[in-house]
This record gives C-alpha cells, structure tokens and sequence, in this order.
C-alpha cells in the first residue's frame, strides 16, 4: 500500500472490501488447512491432534506441529506420481481445448454484430444447469450401450461398443466439454477486439488468408490464449468429480487422491498437506496469469 | 517492381474544354492523350449491398503518375470505389482494369496496388520498421534487401529514430507516415489512400498533403486519395473526380472545377458560390442573356448550349465579384445593394449584400489597403458588379 496520504478515505474503504474479504474467506481457511497439514492423525472426533486449548498454552500447542505428513508424501511415489499426472492431463486437456475452443471463437468473432449476443448466450447457457448432472450426461453418452455407440453404430462408423468410459480419454472429454466456456470467452474477447482492417492491411500487403491468420491474427489473440488456458489448466488440475464420474482406475489425479485421503481413510492432516502442496503446484502458473494480466493492462493503457 | 518513367511521351498540350484552364501543373495532362492508356480503368462499375446502389455504373480512366482524387460527402460511394481497386470489395457489375490486366477477380494479395487505410491499421505487435517491411517479406524478399528498403522508406518520411517503436508509442502524425512509409514501401504501380489525413488536426493536414505530394512526386508513383475535404482534393490532386449518390458528377483538374463547375452540386461543394436562378432571355456571340427570378439582367459569357426560355441557373463566385459604392458605368450585370454583414478575416473581407430583389449576395474583397478611403460599412447601399466571363451557366 502507497503511503500517500489521500485525503479521500472513501478509496480505502473501496480498496479494503475485496481485501477484506480474501482475508477472512481464503487466507484464514488456508491457515487452518496448513495447520491441519501441519497435525497428527487421531482416531478422535474431530480426527486430528492437537487441539488448541487455553491449559496446555500456546508453546505446548506449537511443540506438537511438525512436517511429518510432507514427508511422507514426498517419500510415497503414489503422491508424487498423482500430481506430475494430474498436471499432464491439465496441461493435454487444456491444449485439447484450446484447439476446440478457438475455431469456435474466431466464427463468434467474426459472425454478424447482430447474432453475437445470442452465440455468446449459447455459450453459457450450459451452466443454467447443474454442473454434476452435466457430467452424469456424459456417463449416458459415453458407455458401452450409451448414445455415442448408439449414434455411430447406426452411422456405421463402428461396429463394436465404445470403450472410452472410465477411461482417462473420458476425462479429457469431461474437461473439454466442461471447461470450453473459460477458454472461449477471453479468446472470444481478445479476437473480437482486433481490427478487422488489420487483416485487410496485411493482404493489401500481400500476405495470403492463411498467412495473415498466422502473421496478425495469432499473435494478438495471444493474451486472450494465455488467460484461456490459465483458466482452464488451474481449476483443472485440481479436478475431482470429472475423474471420479468418468475416469478408471488408471486415471490418477491428485484430487482424487484428496479425497480419498479425507473421506475414505479419513486422514485429515495427510488431506490437508496434499492440499497446501497443490496449491504451490499452481503457484508458477498463477503467477504468470497475474504477469500476463499486468502486461495487458499496460498495452492497453 | 520499378515505377516506368513517364513523362517520356511529351504531354500534348491541347486546350481543355471551358473559356479558362487553371491547372497547377499545366505540362501533366495525359488525360488529353488519347494515345495514352490510362493506368487503371474503371468499365461499368457498379456495386450495390443489399438492396442499396453505392456505385452507380462508373467509367473512369485514370493515368499514370496521376494525383487522383475522389471526392464527395460521406456515403456517396468513393470509399467504396476504391475499396474495389485494393480487391476488398467485389463489384456487383462491371470490369477493373490495371495496366492492361483484368484484376476484376484478383484478390487483394495479388494486386499491383498499396493501400494507406483511413484507421492505418498498423500492426499493433510489430515495431515501425516491422510494419514497413510487412510487405516485403511476404514476397521472400533477402533480409539486407529488406531492411535497405525499410531504411529508404523511412528516411523518406522521417521515422528513422521511431524505428524500433510500436505504434502506440507513437502520436498521430507519426503513425500517419509510418501508414505512408508501408505502403509505399513494396513500391507498388498505385497507391490508395482512403481519408489519409481524416485523424490530424488542421495545421497538420496542411503539412501532411504537401509531404503526399513530395512523395508522389519523388516517387513517381500513381496516387488515387479519397477524401471528402475538397481544399485537400484541390491543394493535392491533378484531377479530381466529384461523386454524389453513387455518380460520378464531373471529373476535371481542380481548376476547371472551380471555374467551370458542371452542376450547381458541384459549385456550391467546392469553395463558396452565389447562385442566380433564371430563365434565358437571349444568345448571341456566345453570350446568354438571363432574366434573373430577383429581376436583373444579367450576361454572361458562355458555352454551353442553352434556349431561349430554358430555366439555368448563373454561378458566381464571390472573389469575381466587386463591390463598391458608386454606380459602374455598364448597365449589364450591375445590382443594387445593401451590406448586411462582413465578414472580416483579416486578409480578405466577406460582404454579405441584399439585393432589391431580395437576393443575399457574397462578394469577397482583399483588404489591400491599410485604410480603405471609404470603407464599405453596415447598411451601406453599395453596386456589385462584374465581368461577363466572371460567371457560368449551369443547366442543371
């Protein structure tokens, strides 16, 4: 914060709402789950020790964290192996929708002023539904005996039952059809945004369709790309109920892993470390969303 | 491709149509040639979106090393005449030609012609010298051969210490020349520049139009601009062609129409003009005699082909008029007055006169004299008088 003394208070009080509400509803939660990560498990209600109390004192509350749950995730390959695999599949699904999402993008972009606003309505309009019952749908579509089978047998396409339910290809579908809308909406803005006769400039200089999408298109979609695929590869990453309703058991991801730590072995401390060490995960890519916004603020000053 | 020399054919110097010729460079006149094929050819065009005409069947030849101008109110179809020549729009009908070639059908990519747009559509991402080279590299061209002609375009236009600047680092005159310096950096046969200079401020545009020029004529290039400005058509051009609706009104140098407008669109659009109507009264030794409808004869030398009785219109500018307060001695073309307002501009004063018949009249006087020995006032009762060749005759 500036040290300037504005003599309008009332920015303050605009400043410290958003602030104030981080702190109490995300920095206060993520030091009790680091703390928690911090415990011991106990076979108590709630299943961890030590609990504060005013006796023991604070020293005696303290001498009993320690960081024996890192440890033992860094020395269990079943963790290690969750997060470098979860970040695979973010990333490859993230790529998958980008190369969906931005020919759709470009067609809202350059479609006509007038259907813009119905397009972009068709976008959201999945979300007017349940997120879970969207991906209960899927199940219907996917199996062996679901509509996709159905669909293509009576195409002619294939002849034997589809099986990519409860496969990680499952996954990626999930994740592509769910995350679709946060990749094409900064697309969709960053591409709206260019200049139709920059196009026009670069065949007026002789560069083919193709070769302008490449020379001036692309490169100004970029920070509409970049906040695209941060969108999608960070929540992605710590995906659960995709992997859980679609994926097999060969999918590992590491919000699965969580949540079986959490609800099925009850392991609440062990729970918490995969947690705090997932969001480090997401440090470096979260940093560099908060870099490119920075950047585009300041070209478009 | 290099600029062929013209020039080399020595331009006939016929007399052009109209009792007066004013062009500025009086040696350029290939559209006096009929030997001489014209650079771009327009057959026939017209273009028309929906169920609205913006191009109304044109014909139009233009030459080589020509400053051409289209001219015209918004929406009245010279954009998109142009934008027919750069290939983005299609023609609903008729043939394009450039240098002997069809290119009705070309896409823009393959057109001999550069295009400044009126927004300049610089590449935002690229610095100013990426900019002027766009063009050079998509023809494969070797990189030491690019950067000589991006440093000789910018040498031109004076952006050689912008070069490593983007372009919104830059203000609105220096984006206009690196506009400028890109198109004309492939050294195409045809520069179009749509409204070049619509975003500058006044003095500016000033300085802006002579460097077009100097560049055109350094260049040798052929330069065809739309701007609905008409002192820019007629400080740059070498012929201008005046649009309205879709038509195409007249196509002259700037002098001639200034000084033979063929319509009294035309006169009233370009520069300022006093407009008797009238029915004519006689023709004789090519002058025609006007009742005016405010009731004064008047006389006025003329070519066209009028009849007696036929309703025509005599446009008067009015630098060509005098004022004064005592009577002239010829009876023709001399009208009673009185000063209603001045306009004092310094070096030229504005007499708005009412005539008895309830005309209100321009006439402009030079304030040559520091101290008029009798300075027309307000209400004074002065003559205005004129020449008979001042005026024209419009039929339409």
């Amino acid at each position: 914060m500036s040290s300037s003394s504005s003599p309008d208070i009332r920015r303050w009080y605009v400043i410290a709402a958003p602030y104030l509400w981080l702190l109490i509803f995300f920095l206060i939660p993520f030091f009790v789950v680091f703390k928690l990560s911090l415990s011991d498990v106990a076979t108590a209600i709630p299943p961890y020790t030590p609990i504060f109390s005013w006796s023991t004192g604070i020293w005696e509350f303290f001498s009993q964290l320690d960081f024996e749950n890192y440890t033992f995730i860094f020395g269990d390959p079943l963790y290690i192996n969750a997060y470098f695999s979860s970040v695979k599949i973010a990333a490859v699904a993230t790529f998958l929708t980008l190369l969906v999402a931005y020919p759709m993008a470009y067609g809202m972009a350059r479609a006509p002023k007038a259907w813009q606003p119905t397009l972009m309505m068709l976008v959201i309009l999945p979300f007017w539904t349940s997120f879970l019952i969207r991906i209960y749908a899927w199940i219907a579509i996917l199996k062996p005996e679901g509509f996709a089978t159905l669909f293509l047998t009576k195409l002619g396409i294939i002849s034997e039952p589809l099986q990519i339910m409860n496969t990680t290809t499952a996954v990626y579908i999930g994740i592509v059809y769910s995350y679709l809308p946060f990749m094409l909406l900064p697309l969709y803005a960053s591409l709206e945004k260019i200049n139709p006769s920059l196009l026009e400039a670069a065949q007026d200089l002789g560069s083919r369709p193709w070769r302008s999408f490449w020379q001036v298109t692309f490169p100004l979609s970029l920070p509409g790309v970049f906040a695209g695929c941060l969108l999608v590869f960070i929540p992605a990453v710590g995906e659960f109920v995709i992997p859980d309703l679609l994926g097999g058991s060969d999918t590992l991801m590491i919000g699965k892993t969580l949540w079986t730590e959490f609800f099925n072995n009850r392991d609440w401390p062990l729970a918490s470390a995969v947690a705090v060490l997932l969001l480090f995960v997401l440090i470096v890519p979260i940093v560099i969303f908060q870099r490119q916004q920075q950047l585009e603020r300041e070209a478009g000053r | 491709m290099t600029v062929a020399t013209a020039s080399q054919s020595t331009p006939t110097l016929t007399p052009r149509a109209g009792p007066r010729t004013a062009a500025p460079q009086s040696g350029f006149a290939p559209w006096n040639d009929p030997k001489k094929p014209p650079i771009v050819r327009f057959e026939g065009i017209t273009k028309r979106f929906d169920d609205f005409v913006a191009v109304k069947n044109i014909t139009l030849d233009i030459y080589e090393r020509e400053f051409f101008a289209l001219l015209g109110p918004s929406g009245c179809g010279k954009s998109t005449l142009l934008r027919m020549l750069g290939g983005f729009e299609k023609p609903t009908e008729g043939k394009i030609i450039v240098a002997g070639q069809d290119i009705t059908d070309m896409p823009p990519y393959d057109r001999p012609v550069n295009m400044m747009f009126q927004s300049y559509a610089l590449f935002p991402h690229m610095t100013v010298e990426g900019n002027i080279g766009f063009g050079l590299r998509q023809e494969g061209m070797p990189k030491d051969k690019i950067a000589e002609r991006v440093d000789e375009a910018m040498g031109m236009l004076e952006l050689r210490q912008f070069a490593k600047r983007k372009p919104n680092q830059l203000s609105g005159g220096q984006q206009q020349r690196v506009a400028l310096a890109r198109a004309i950096a492939k050294k195409p046969r045809i520069v179009l520049l749509d409204e070049p200079l619509g975003a500058l401020d006044k003095k500016l545009r000033q300085q802006a139009q002579f460097e077009l020029m100097r560049i055109q004529e350094t260049t040798g290039t052929t330069f065809i601009i739309v701007t609905h400005d008409q002192e820019e058509a007629m400080t740059v051009a070498s012929r201008i062609a005046v649009m309205d609706k879709g038509d195409l009104v007249q196509v002259a140098t700037p002098g001639d129409i200034y000084e033979n407008p063929k319509t009294r669109y035309i006169s009233g659009f370009i520069g300022d003009v006093n407009l008797f109507e009238g029915k004519v009264s006689a023709v004789a030794d090519g002058c025609v005699e006007i009742e005016s409808t405010e009731g004064s004869k008047l006389k006025t030398r003329s070519a066209e082909p009028v009849s007696v009785g036929q309703q025509v219109w005599l446009a008067l500018r009015p630098e060509k008029i005098r004022i004064s307060h005592d009577q002239p001695s010829s009876t023709v073309n001399a009208i009673p007055g009185k000063v209603e307002d001045i306009g004092y501009l310094g070096s030229i004063s504005h007499y708005h006169v009412r005539t008895a018949g309830g005309q209100r009249i321009t006439a402009l006087r030079a304030n040559a004299a520091h101290a008029v020995e009798r300075s027309i006032s307000w209400e004074d009762s002065v003559w205005l008088d004129w020449p008979v060749d001042a005026g024209v005759v419009l039929t339409r």
